[in-house]
């Protein structure tokens, strides 16, 4: 069984880069504030679908947004 | 106002809608009538329904990932309460109403919906919708082989010989319909679910008959309906549905292309 991976991401801090709110992510991305607050609190692994769209959004690679805790991948 | 604002203000219609269903059935169930206690369900299961046939796309991946997992405790939390409802019954001997057979009903579908729900998220539709087939198949080539052996150990006159012969035609007949089944699932599968909700309504009208006067106690007759009619009823919807999202995603990549 493969062990579960801890993955850590830097939305937040693209996203304050870019200086756009929670909100207009979500609205972007076209989802609900909330799912982008879990994201961005880490209680929430989004699809590969969904993040493609954030990096789009936030004009940045999934990788440079997303990562294995560790990072040994 | 603007269009934003209000729809923060606002966050789900469905949600206000649900609650107000669910308020209006309680109250109705009080006051009026208590069989109007279904308004109430309409409200509580109706949304989420809608989701699961894909007519309602009012949630993220992550409200439907909250969903599944309030949907599994909810599994675990009924279950559990069915199981020690049933075992107070049973040691009490307080069952004198006979509500221990209908939580016994409530346990078994519980219990059914998650298995038929995992295999087929596992499985595919398709090829959860062939096993079960095979295995209606089996089971009833297995009675017919019951049904010769006995008649070989028995020999009698010839008249009897016609009727094994007889009786052998019919247990074919049962029998092969399930692997045809079988044989259709993967290569038409509307056509299969169409002819499965068939085969659940000619068993429901002809042969289970569950509100016709009988010996048995209601909820056995319901529960015996539920196990014959279930794997039909659930293969054939999820078949619909897998047929439905494979369409979805077919367009969606002609799209990209």
């Amino acid at each position: 069984m493969t062990p579960r991976l801890e993955v850590r991401n830097h939305v937040r801090r693209h996203r304050r880069l870019l200086d756009i709110t929670q909100q207009d992510l979500a609205d972007q991305v076209g989802v609900t504030r909330q799912t982008i607050l879990s994201i961005e609190k880490g209680k929430y692994n989004p699809s590969v679908g969904l993040a493609l769209r954030i990096a789009g959004v936030l004009g940045a690679s999934v990788e440079s947004l997303f990562e294995i805790a560790g990072g040994d991948a | 106002m603007n269009e934003r604002a209000w729809s923060r203000l606002v966050p789900n219609v469905t949600g206000f809608v649900a609650a107000g269903l669910v308020a209006l059935g309680v109250f109705l169930w009080m006051f009026v009538d208590e069989g109007l206690l279904v308004v109430a369900g309409l409200g509580a299961f109706g949304p989420g329904i809608l989701r699961e046939f894909g007519i309602l796309k009012d949630q993220d991946e992550f409200q439907r990932e909250a969903a599944r997992r309030a949907g599994y405790h909810a599994y675990l939390a009924g279950g559990l309460l069915a199981i020690v409802i049933l075992v107070f019954l049973e040691w009490s001997g307080a069952d004198a109403g006979g509500g221990g057979e209908w939580v016994g009903l409530v346990l078994v579908v519980l219990w059914l919906s998650w298995l038929a729900s995992s295999v087929m998220e596992y499985w595919g539709a398709q090829k959860t919708t062939t096993w079960v087939m095979l295995a209606f198949g089996f089971f009833w080539a297995l009675f017919g082989l019951a049904h010769v052996v006995g008649a070989i150990r028995e020999p009698g006159p010839i008249e009897d010989l016609a009727e094994f012969f007889l009786g052998l035609g019919a247990v074919t007949l049962l029998v092969v319909p399930w692997f045809v089944l079988a044989w259709t699932v993967k290569r038409w599968p509307r056509p299969t679910a169409v002819a499965l909700f068939g085969t659940a309504l000619v068993l429901l009208v002809v042969f289970i008959r569950p509100f016709q006067p009988s010996g048995l106690p209601m909820a056995s007759r319901v529960l015996t309906t539920v196990l014959l009619l279930g794997p039909f009823l659930a293969c054939g919807i999820a078949l619909l549905t897998e047929s439905a999202r494979d369409d979805g995603r077919g367009a969606s990549e002609a799209e990209g292309e």
